[in-house]
């Protein structure tokens, strides 16, 4: 049984004792024109919705993607220019992030400092390259904040930013999906691994082992 | 006579001539000129295009008999070196075209079609405590087409069930704008209102956000939310950084919402009293250190609100803060909101009323766990929460979790137990799952 006690200038109906349930029913009876929005013009908007839906999705090829071949104007988090082909003559590790990412972009960083330990093993030098997805959010500064924070001072660590446009077109060159949704980026975690050539040896999934076999 | 093979442009062109020749015909006819000596006219000026095309045809037989030996002649003539540079670069003219297709094609498309969508089931509707049972949430859809170096453009397609069990749309944002630099941006348009956190960073998607649900008193206006959470108007936005860590502000005008129904209108088309409505909130995130992740922020908004049942007249003034501590662990947000509202109509004078949350959420691998404790107290001799069908007081302990099943979707659970503590005195337990998922 529910006790309404009421007060101020609510309705006198607020007021009645009756069963709850029932009370929220005749609300929302009341209100239905106002909770549901004007239903005239949502089958034209599910058409809109079909024709977008045409659009295509990202089309990559990633068989023939070479170093050289991707957008070469990048800043380091030192805002100083870096080439992607100043990085030929040995392995290249890259994958995109942002720094405000908490959900899988530290177990991208995690899974690329794995592979870091792994190649100090084997006395082998690489680079490794953290593409910023959303150059708006995050400048240079931002990148060396979250290094530092991070401890990644390892001086073949890279963490670049770019134009909008050479940002989408690496991405789309090299298959990494995203969007963004106001200050999140959607996106799924993804490295890829130059070898010395600069030609593109593979995209890491969780089910690669022996990515250093690759070649 | 012998027969003439007429290119298709030129049979067009004595088409054309024909009809612009006969179109006179009429005019001639009307005046009383012999019609066999019109006819004759005619077909002279026929035989006399006919023969111009003739002439021309032939002259372009000629002119294709001199250009195919010339290309011809130097091809075999052309060194090895000069045909591979040739085919080089045609090779490379062919792979920026199928670059620039490809672009045109993908991101350079602006408006590829992303959303969210999410169902569940529950021992009440997280939403509609009366409702119990399985339920479709939203199907969220967002675009964000690009059109150009400052001009932006944000839209928000919500399709969402009612209480009634009808599905309706919702454009949630609309939102066009310009950005001067990275320190400022000005939008026009229906906007989340800048206030607190989880207004402008968990938006409708519930993917984004881990979880279940929005606090009661922070849901959307048609979700019973007694916090405008849109407004039509203009926001300028922008951030900046100082030392590690990062100045943001909002500022911004619109459109006074109004009660309608017992919920929120945010006034879409305009307001018909002309009642405006201005905010703002300043927020510093820290960037390094032990408070790495940690941002505070303070907001406030004025508005003059009117109510349709029963009517009345309020001036809202709606201030407070927020903490933030958002790391690769962590996510805990704590909000506060005091109502310092004045009734302009009704005599009753000045009321004030406050409204909470904190909410406490760790990483692990698979998820996160959460728990959660909110509470409104809200005066109910203010006009502005008696015509509010949310308007009640309560409190709510929540604990949750969210399993993320792969990289888009996502399981929710919570249990919560809600008081209501004014209106009526009731309380139930909830227990409720929810799907999410984006794509």
């Amino acid at each position: 049984m529910v006790q309404a006690i009421g007060g101020g200038n609510a309705p006198a109906d607020r007021l009645l004792h009756e069963p709850t349930a029932c009370r929220h029913l005749q609300q929302l009876n009341t209100r239905a024109g106002a909770r549901c929005p004007d239903r005239t013009w949502w089958p034209t908007a599910w058409v809109l919705v079909a024709l977008l839906a045409g659009s295509p999705a990202w089309a990559h090829n990633l068989g023939s993607a070479r170093l050289d071949q991707l957008p070469q104007q990048w800043l380091d988090e030192q805002g100083q220019a870096l080439a992607l082909t100043a990085l030929a003559g040995h392995r290249v590790i890259l994958s995109m992030a942002y720094t405000q990412c908490h959900h899988s972009c530290p177990a991208t960083l995690a899974r690329m400092l794995h592979m870091q330990a792994q190649l100090d093993a084997r006395g082998e030098q690489a680079s490794f390259l953290i593409i910023g997805y959303d150059p708006e959010q995050d400048s240079p500064a931002s990148w060396r904040q979250y290094r530092a924070n991070r401890r990644l001072e390892r001086s073949n660590w890279h963490f670049l930013t770019g134009s909008r446009e050479n940002v989408r077109e690496l991405a789309r060159q090299l298959g990494f999906e995203f969007w963004i949704y106001d200050d999140h980026v959607l996106h799924d975690p993804q490295i890829v691994v130059f070898n010395s050539t600069g030609m593109l040896s593979d995209t890491l999934t969780s089910a690669t082992r022996d990515w250093l076999a690759l070649e | 006579m012998p027969s003439i093979r007429i290119p298709g442009i030129w049979r067009c062109c004595a088409l054309a001539f024909v009809l612009v020749a006969g179109s006179a015909t009429p005019l001639r006819a009307a005046t009383g000129t012999d019609q066999s000596a019109t006819l004759a006219d005619l077909q002279r000026k026929l035989d006399e295009s006919l023969m111009a095309i003739k002439a021309l045809t032939e002259r372009v037989r000629e002119l294709e008999a001199k250009q195919t030996p010339a290309v011809g002649a130097t091809t075999p003539a052309a060194p090895a070196a000069a045909e591979a540079a040739q085919l080089e670069a045609t090779e490379h003219r062919v792979e920026q075209l199928e670059r620039a297709d490809a672009s045109r094609k993908t991101g350079d498309s602006g408006l590829p079609l992303h959303g969210f969508a999410d169902v569940g089931a529950g021992t009440h509707n997280p939403i509609n405590p009366s409702l119990k049972g399985f339920y479709v949430g939203n199907l969220d859809f967002y675009m964000a087409p690009r059109l150009g170096d400052r001009t932006r453009a944000l839209f928000e397609l919500n399709t969402e069930v009612g209480s009634d069990g009808t599905v309706g749309v919702d454009l949630e944002r609309a939102q066009i704008g310009y950005q001067f630099s990275d320190e400022s941006t000005v939008w026009i348009g229906r906007f989340h209102t800048p206030y607190g956190y989880i207004n402008t960073a968990l938006h409708h998607g519930s993917w984004v956000n881990n979880s279940l649900r929005r606090p009661r008193f922070l849901q959307f206006e048609d979700n019973d939310g007694i916090v405008p959470a849109h407004t039509v108007g203009l926001w300028a936005t922008g951030a900046r950084h100082i030392g590690a860590g990062k100045l943001q502000y909002d500022l911004y005008g619109g459109n006074a919402q109004q009660i309608v129904g017992g919920a929120l209108d945010m006034r879409n088309a305009g307001s018909p009293h002309g009642n405006l409505m201005g905010g703002g909130r300043v927020a510093y995130q820290f960037g390094d250190g032990a408070v790495n992740g940690l941002a505070l922020g303070v907001h406030a908004f004025t508005a003059r609100i009117t109510a349709d049942s029963p009517l009345s007249a309020t001036r809202v003034r709606t201030y407070g803060g927020y903490a933030v501590y958002d790391t690769d662990a962590w996510e805990n947000i704590a909000e506060i909101y005091v109502f310092d509202n004045q009734d302009l109509d009704g005599g009753s004078g000045a009321h004030r009323s406050h409204a909470g949350f904190v909410q406490f959420g760790y990483r692990v691998p698979w998820g996160v766990p959460y728990a959660r404790y909110e509470r409104a107290v809200l005066d109910q001799s203010d006009p502005y929460f008696s015509a509010l069908e949310g308007g009640g007081s309560y409190y709510r302990a929540a604990l949750g979790l969210r399993f993320d099943v792969d990289l888009r979707s996502a399981l929710k659970l919570e249990l919560a137990d809600t008081h209501l503590t004014d209106r009526s005195r009731e309380q139930y337990g909830e227990g409720l799952v929810q799907y999410a998922i984006r794509f």
